[in-house]
């Protein structure tokens, strides 16, 4: 077995473990909720989550992936025909993906025993960063895209407190807040649940139609994405309406209700969540698979479909293997996000997911939620906000960068020595 | 494990109602607890002071339990010292009921005939602004539920401005009662006199108690 072949294994097991990781840990976070409100049992949960993670993934996830692979770094910097490091370039872009992958999968699971509650997103690039400054130098960064990302990570959760407690006050304004809220939730909620239908099947279909015929015209994916969300409309008016009364305790009624809407905010979530952090394992491992089998690494040719398929499956294993337990966990544990507010929350974290890997920024879907729930809690939605946890979270935001980076920077180093 | 849960706290809104309840099961006490004074039931006196002092201390149980709960780094919707000012009013309500116990378990004397009615009068109406405390505390869930807007909040507030009124009837029954006490003693042990005005005083810081609480939970609801 040649030298690059061990180290393609390793960055595919790599990969996989990140993969697994992500589904293991993280889906949690879109589904925990309805399962502890009841609304959905755990195994409809996993069942859902693994539908729109994989759909998700294999679906929009290339615009992220596309960053991770050739965005942060300069690859033409590790070209055969480069003057910096001459023909052992790809190879040793080759052994960088691989540490990265390697690094990022490491401190991972070192944070979570730790119970530190980093981002995948954040472990991979700063892990890439850090392979990239010893490898060529700091002119092989891309700094504008690293600044770009990073001014992401700090916007993308105050948009989703935006986005979220726009959502909120909606809810609280348009139902809680009136005379009737049961009323008002029978005459809203098929709206709601018709607008969040509307943005999930925007982005979905926009991709399934792409394949069918090329650059659709964008009436035709409005068009569809409208007779959808309106079946979806029609569907909940149906089912709210069937058997109806005026119930006795009003926000009993629109908490159960809300309960139900949550599932498609959470299938939202999951979508999104797919859409952005399949990138995180597979980005690195599309290079070392298109180095090992292209000799370098072309920044013009796209990431092949079945790798995104791949990343789709590994996340999906990790949540049937170990995301449920964790999904149980955290739906027994959070019972103070009620309904009306993690439908908010997941609403606003799901919407700048969304947007963010739209335009190929590699967000991190755990502080997006983050944010998103401080927007419901300064919207006065929420009866206890642990500020302190918040602090945690930022903290470990601002370490994982330099210990994911320095990690991969030593796996490098051990990596050339045994391997170039 | 990088999941969510941990960014939550307990909410103190259910918490804050179980105590208003608990206050309010030591007042429930208040006119059983006069009339076995007024009809000279010593050993029933006994009894319900015990019981009192029993249900006092469940609701300092709960209010500690509540303060534990809110560190300093919590974000609440309300203001953090607004709920912990209401609490501590509250709870001062079952002291106050708790006084009045152990005062009229020191000297069981027989009461002038004349005094009684007044007095039952007055401890009704002192139940009265405590039970409508009771019904404008235990809206606080629902309040957080409507994240504290619309109508719900001008519900509280008009119960609120409500137990404003029953105290000041409160009060105007305490005049009345202390200036007929007063216009008995000349013909009464001084040390009977001396104990009633003060037992008078108490109950009416109850509804004192009650009436400030109240005007705590609408600075809590209003601020913002």
């Amino acid at each position: 077995m040649s030298a690059s072949t061990v180290a393609l294994l390793i960055g595919l097991v790599s990969a996989a473990y990140m993969a697994w990781n992500i589904g293991a840990n993280d889906v949690a976070n879109a589904m925990g909720t309805s399962v502890g409100s009841g609304a959905l049992s755990l195994a409809a949960a996993v069942v859902l989550a693994g539908i729109f993670e994989f759909a998700g993934a294999s679906l929009v996830g290339t615009h992220v992936t596309e960053t991770i692979r050739t965005g942060i770094l300069d690859t033409s910097a590790f070209a055969a025909d480069s003057p910096i490091l001459g023909p052992e370039g790809p190879r040793i872009l080759l052994l960088g993906m691989v540490s990265a992958l390697l690094a990022a999968g490491l401190w991972l699971q070192l944070a979570t025993s730790l119970g530190l509650p980093v981002s995948t997103t954040h472990s991979i690039v700063g892990a890439l960063v850090g392979f990239a400054l010893v490898s060529v130098g700091s002119h092989s960064v891309r700094w504008g895209v690293v600044a770009k990302v990073s001014a992401s990570w700090v916007l993308s959760p105050i948009l989703g407190a935006m986005v979220a407690a726009g959502m909120f006050l909606f809810v609280s304004h348009g139902i809680l807040r009136r005379e009737d809220p049961a009323g008002a939730t029978r005459r809203l909620g098929p709206h709601l649940v018709g607008a969040v239908a509307f943005l999930l099947v925007l982005s979905f279909i926009y991709k399934v139609l792409g394949h069918i015929i090329t650059s659709p015209p964008w009436w035709s994916v409005v068009g569809v994405a409208a007779v959808l969300a309106g079946l979806a409309f029609l569907m909940t008016k149906a089912l709210i309406e069937r058997g109806w009364q005026q119930p006795e305790q009003p926000f009993a009624y629109v908490e159960r209700v809300f309960g139900r809407l949550q599932i498609v905010t959470a299938c939202y979530v999951a979508f999104a969540h797919g859409a952005n952090d399949v990138a995180n394992a597979v980005g690195p491992a599309a290079a070392v698979v298109q180095i090992h089998s292209l000799g370098s690494l072309p920044p013009n040719v796209p990431v092949p479909e079945w790798i995104l398929v791949a990343g789709g499956i590994g996340i999906v294993v990790g949540l049937a293997t170990w995301g449920y337990k964790v999904i149980a966990t955290v739906g027994g544990a959070i019972t103070e996000l009620t309904p009306t507010r993690g439908f908010s929350a997941e609403f606003g974290a799901a919407t700048t997911v969304l947007v963010a890997s739209r335009m190929g920024l590699p967000v991190s879907t755990t502080h997006c939620l983050v944010g998103a729930v401080i927007g419901v809690g300064l919207a006065r939605g929420l009866a206890a906000i642990n500020l302190r946890m918040v602090g945690r979270i930022v903290n470990s935001w601002i370490v994982t960068l330099p210990v994911a980076g320095a990690l991969a920077v030593g796996l490098f180093e051990v990596l050339r020595y045994f391997l170039a | 494990m990088r999941t969510i849960h941990q960014l939550f706290g307990t909410s103190p809104f259910g918490p804050l109602v179980e105590h208003t309840k608990r206050v309010h099961a030591t007042v429930e006490l208040v006119r059983p607890l006069l009339d076995a004074y007024l009809d000279e039931q010593w050993d029933r006196l006994e009894e319900l002071y015990e019981e009192i002092s029993k249900r006092e201390h469940k609701a300092d149980v709960q209010k500690n339990e509540i303060r534990d709960h809110l560190p300093k780094f919590l974000f609440l919707p309300v203001d953090r010292g607004d709920l912990l000012s209401y609490l501590k009013e509250q709870d001062a309500i079952a002291d106050a009921t708790e006084d009045l116990a152990v005062m009229l378990t020191f000297r069981p004397r027989p009461t002038p005939e004349t005094l009684k009615p007044m007095i039952r009068d007055f401890a009704d109406q002192v139940i009265r602004t405590s039970e409508l405390l009771v019904e404008a505390g235990s809206e606080l869930v629902d309040l957080f539920e409507a994240s504290f807007g619309g109508p719900e909040v001008d519900r509280v507030l008009e119960m609120v401005a409500e137990v404003n009124q029953q105290e000041w009837e409160a009060d105007k029954r305490q005049r009345k009662v202390t200036r007929a006490l007063l216009d008995e003693a000349d013909g009464l042990d001084p040390v009977a006199v001396f104990l009633w005005m003060r037992t008078l005083n108490v109950l009416g810081r109850i509804a004192n108690h009650a009436e400030n609480t109240g005007d705590l939970l609408r600075m809590m609801v209003h601020r913002r």
